[in-house]
């Protein structure tokens, strides 16, 4: 069946071959479409699908939009970018690949190890437990993947100009002068009556060409044609680009044919997609941009909230605040290194910066997506993010030593290179399911928790620091009992932030399912940090730790963000379950470890220290 | 009189003591992590009864103290100290708070402990119920036509019992006791005596599923007394459409049945499903919103009411929400859960003086730093 998609996509003409690549994309980038449930920019869905393909928002020399143009107008060349990344070697093993310094192939290459493996993948979904065997994972990754492209591919093959010859008693039955090219869709009107004329053939003469006349191989082969075209056109609903009505409802052109979704109005906006494919593949700049006019006009909805998107796509300000805040660590580490005293207001201004981008950033998406800022893992992070270089801000102005943009420059950098690595996974503006589909909540509870998240986080390298600077020597006494005074009134807050997010979530949980506590996992994540804080902070207060062990404790506060905020998700089990991450869970214990290790070793030095002075 | 009272507060300081508190809570934060991972393998449920909900459990061979043990500790500890040593000053005001707030914190999930109860109520389009249905606690009923006429709860139940029917006229004996059964063949050497469907089918004891849900609870069984053509060995389980049932000798006109049945409980009044809707996210299969249009009937009056996901339906101390739904059959089923908690006003009573003693302590602190700064 693949190799026939991959002949269909062939069959479609390539007199895109000298297709222009210099044609503005600009406001083709800014069309709509509904993906996921939400209808976004063709920008926003070109670099989800780019992103699925190869892990990069873009090709080597080629970004994500001019990709989809081409693979929707010129399918044909489209099926030989080498745009699938396949980084496990046994999947690519299993595929019949060939081994690659960069491991990217095109969908040409990977059709015969698609076919070979398909018993295998279809072994695979029959499993409940297909989580814990990776390679089995990235070969059904691959196959939903190049099934995903060929739905790109195919998204247009109604219109397409078809390389097929038609004999001139078809092309007039059709209404196709001999100059025309042809198309799937003008075929439609004489496609009832070639499949009769075929099925005669074969039931007069057997299923054999050889026994046929030159005029019935023809037809039987367009009819062959036909048939694969429009087989493969079924339950290709990804380009949703066609508007059906006026709620919010769009639909891929093949469906239009397939379901009986067409209308005049369709019609009309189905023309507008053909000439701006004509224009697209005649390289004409002037019909091109008519075409995408006409096309801008047919949507109803918010055109700003469309050039919002395209705009926070194109800057990526998340990823610029990165940088600010890496440069902003480098600058408080030059100045506490003693370098020059200007340092320290660089790397504030860095620091101030990167906060204001992040806070654009995520004030864009609350526009964009209607709702509180965070609902999703990947979005915690990002506010998360937010917050805990805010809190530095605070702790900066109490000490005023440098010491509180060096811990807000941290978490930044830590946070930011996280949420990096998440954006792996598709969109990071996903839809909610019925269950968070609150504002209210969402505004309160999950905002009071991830507050304290960062704070906690916060609080933590901040005693990572103070622990580092005693066991050096490097803070003299008076500065560290101030940072410790201060580091106590941060666990306050930490405290505050954890214990009311936990009870809102709760009283959320009796507003929606009538029980206030359930012990999910998540709620007993939550409540481990609320623990561990008490213990540490009446621990103090009581005389029963050392203030070194308290230092130590509120070091090991991350660890225990990172188990009740990311931990808990991975046992797959009650509300807030994301799955089984196999490298999350690594890289979590990993972390826990090294923490482990780190602060070990500082608790270490410091009582070494002590008792060299007490022996002194 | 005086030496009692000086003996109390004697005690009352020592149960009030910072290091009860210090010890009790790596307890606590180890059940937490225990019980929470257990979760994996035996369900919330199970684990909830097992490490949060005993007095103690097992780690290994180690014994050690459960939730409701840790519980009570930490809320005489807390209210020992709110009693005997809080310092009854401005600048503790914030932590004296917070401390109450705690106390009534606990306070509430103990009365939501003792007197709460879950379960739900499964009402297809255009039907009306008024029964509540355990998610957990199964029974066995012995029915005469409709009417219960004698139930026990399935965890008292075990191989070898004799139960007498309230008539008095057959006795059953159990002959297997399966919280989880699975069904197998029974072997043909082993069929005589048994009548059908359990002449072919088997319950075999396996191991409950995580999910409590997914157990069947089972049960094969004798029965005496009835003569000869309804005494026989029979099998009858949860959710079972066809659960035997028996004429007697003596009452030709009565029919028995005996089923393996959820605990029912009957609400003062009445949930009619007008319609069942569920709205996807344009293009997906994503769920955006389920809701219920019910009509509420209690007494002579009745009145239309909506339920949805976050948006539950609350009356005569019963919260009724949105769960789950079958639309798989000719017309679609709501399933609400349906909650009576008599302690739900505690959390937020708690949060509210929590959240302010907090915020209290915070400023009294920034504030006499910034004096002692001044």
């Amino acid at each position: 069946m693949l190799k026939y998609i991959l002949m269909m996509v062939m069959l479609i003409w390539s007199c895109a071959a000298h297709a222009a690549s210099d044609l503005p994309m600009d406001d083709f980038a800014k069309l709509p479409i509904l993906h996921e449930g939400r209808i976004k920019p063709i920008d926003s869905f070109a670099r989800i699908e780019i992103l699925k393909f190869s892990k990069k928002e873009k090709l080597e020399n080629e970004n994500a939009v001019s990709w989809l143009v081409r693979a929707l107008f010129d399918p044909a060349e489209a099926a030989h970018d080498k745009i699938f990344l396949i980084d496990d070697t046994e999947a690519r093993h299993l595929l019949g690949l060939e081994e690659r310094k960069k491991p990217l192939y095109s969908y040409a290459e990977l059709v015969p190890g698609l076919e070979k493996t398909s018993r295998q993948v279809e072994e695979i979904l029959r499993q409940q437990d297909r989580q814990k065997d990776t390679s089995s994972e990235k070969l059904l990754s691959v196959h939903e993947n190049a099934l995903e492209y060929t739905h790109i591919l195919r998204s247009f093959s109604s219109v397409l100009p078809l390389n097929i010859d038609l004999s001139p008693e078809w092309r007039s039955k059709a209404d196709i002068s001999a100059s025309e090219q042809i198309t799937f869709k003008d075929l439609q009107k004489i496609g009832t009556e070639i499949e009769e004329r075929v099925r005669k053939i074969i039931r007069k003469k057997g299923q054999n060409p050889a026994t046929y006349t030159k005029a019935e191989q023809d037809l039987v082969t367009i009819g062959w044609q036909l048939k694969t075209i429009s087989d493969a056109g079924q339950r290709n609903r990804l380009l949703r680009v066609i508007p059906i009505n006026d709620d919010a409802k769009y639909a891929s052109p093949w469906e239009l044919i397939n379901e009986g979704k067409g209308s005049p109005a369709t019609e009309d906006i189905m023309q507008k997609w053909i000439a701006l494919s004509a224009a697209w593949q005649t390289k004409d700049v002037q019909a091109w941009n008519a075409a995408l006019e006409d096309l801008k006009a047919e949507h109803s909805g918010d055109a700003t909230r469309l050039e919002m998107e395209v705009l926070y796509n194109q800057f990526s300000l998340f990823h610029i605040a990165i940088i600010f805040y890496a440069c902003s660590l480098c600058f408080a580490f030059a100045y506490l290194a003693g370098l020059h005293q200007s340092l320290f207001k660089i790397s504030y201004g860095f620091l101030l910066i990167a906060i204001f981008m992040q806070m654009i950033a995520i004030a864009m998406r609350i526009y964009l997506m209607e709702r509180p800022p965070v609902g999703t893992l990947y979005e915690s992070i990002l506010f998360v993010g937010l917050i805990a270089p805010v809190v530095s801000l605070f702790v900066e102005r109490r000490l005023q030593n440098g010491l509180g943009i060096l811990s807000g420059a941290i978490c930044g950098v830590m946070l930011g290179l996280l949420a990096s690595s998440m954006i792996g996974e598709g969109d990071d503006m996903k839809m909610l399911g019925a269950v968070l589909n609150t504002r209210f909540w969402l505004a309160t509870h999950v905002l009071c928790i991830t507050i304290g998240y960062g704070w906690c986080l916060l609080t933590s390298v901040l005693a990572h620091i103070i622990l580092f600077g005693t066991a050096t020597r490097r803070i003299a006494e008076p500065a560290r009992m101030e940072m410790v005074k201060a580091l106590t009134t941060h666990a306050l807050f930490s405290l505050l932030f954890t214990t009311v997010g936990t009870i809102l979530g709760g009283i959320w949980a009796d507003q929606s399912w009538g029980r206030f506590w359930g012990w999910d996992p998540k709620e007993n994540g939550a409540l481990l940090i609320v623990l561990w804080l008490i213990w540490l902070i009446h621990g103090k207060i009581a005389g029963q730790i050392s203030r070194t062990i308290w230092l130590a404790g509120m070091g090991y506060l991350s660890v225990i963000v990172a188990v009740a905020w990311i931990g808990v998700n991975l046992l797959g089990v009650g509300l807030h379950s994301y799955g089984f991450i196999d490298g999350v869970f690594w890289g979590l214990g990993l972390f826990a470890m090294a923490e482990f290790i780190i602060i070990g070793f500082l608790v270490y030095k410091i009582n070494l220290s002590e008792e060299k002075k007490i022996a002194d | 009189m005086r030496n009692f009272s000086e003996k109390i507060r004697k005690i009352g300081f020592r149960l009030a003591h910072p290091d009860i508190l210090f010890w009790v809570l790596p307890f606590m934060i180890l059940v937490l992590v225990v019980g929470t991972i257990a979760q994996k393998d035996l369900g919330i449920l199970v684990a909830e009864q097992r490490y949060f909900s005993s007095f103690f459990y097992f780690l290994g061979f180690v014994p050690l103290p459960g939730g409701l043990t840790l519980i009570t500790i930490l809320f005489i500890n807390l209210l020992a100290k709110f009693l005997f040593r809080s310092e009854w000053s401005w600048t503790k005001s914030g932590i004296i708070l917070t401390h109450f707030g705690v106390l009534v914190l606990i306070l509430g999930g103990g009365l939501t402990y003792l007197t709460s109860h879950e379960g739900y109520v499964m009402i297809g389009e255009g039907e009306k119920s008024s029964i509540v249905e355990d998610y957990h606690q199964r029974v066995l009923v012995i029915k005469d036509a409709e009417n219960i006429i004698y139930q026990m709860p399935f965890e008292k139940l075990h191989e070898g019992q004799n139960i007498r029917s309230p008539s008095g006229n057959f006795t059953i004996t159990l002959t297997e006791v399966c919280q989880n059964c699975g069904i197998t063949r029974r072997p043909e050497s082993e069929q005589e005596g048994w009548t059908s469907p359990g002449q072919f089918m088997k319950l075999n004891d396996k191991a409950a599923d995580p999910v409590d849900e997914k157990n069947m609870a089972g049960l094969e069984f004798e029965i005496h007394g009835l003569g000869a053509e309804a005494d026989g060995k029979y099998l009858t389980f949860d959710k079972f459409p066809k659960p035997p049932q028996f004429k007697s000798v003596q009452q030709k006109d009565v029919t028995y049945t005996i089923a393996v049945e959820r605990a029912k409980r009957t609400l003062p009044f009445g949930l009619s499903l007008k319609k069942f809707e569920q709205t996807f996210h344009p293009g997906t299969d994503m769920a955006k919103t389920y809701q219920s249009e019910l009509v509420i009937t209690d007494g002579d009056k009745a009145w239309p009411v909506l339920i949805e996901m976050n948006e539950p339906f609350r009356y005569r101390g019963y919260t009724f929400y949105q769960s789950s739904f079958d639309i798989s059959g000719d017309k679609p089923y709501t399933v609400l859960t349906a909650v009576e908690n008599k302690g739900r006003i505690f959390p937020y009573l708690s949060t509210i003086i929590i959240a302010l003693g907090l915020i209290l302590h915070l400023c009294i602190r920034i504030r006499s730093r910034r004096s002692a700064h001044a």
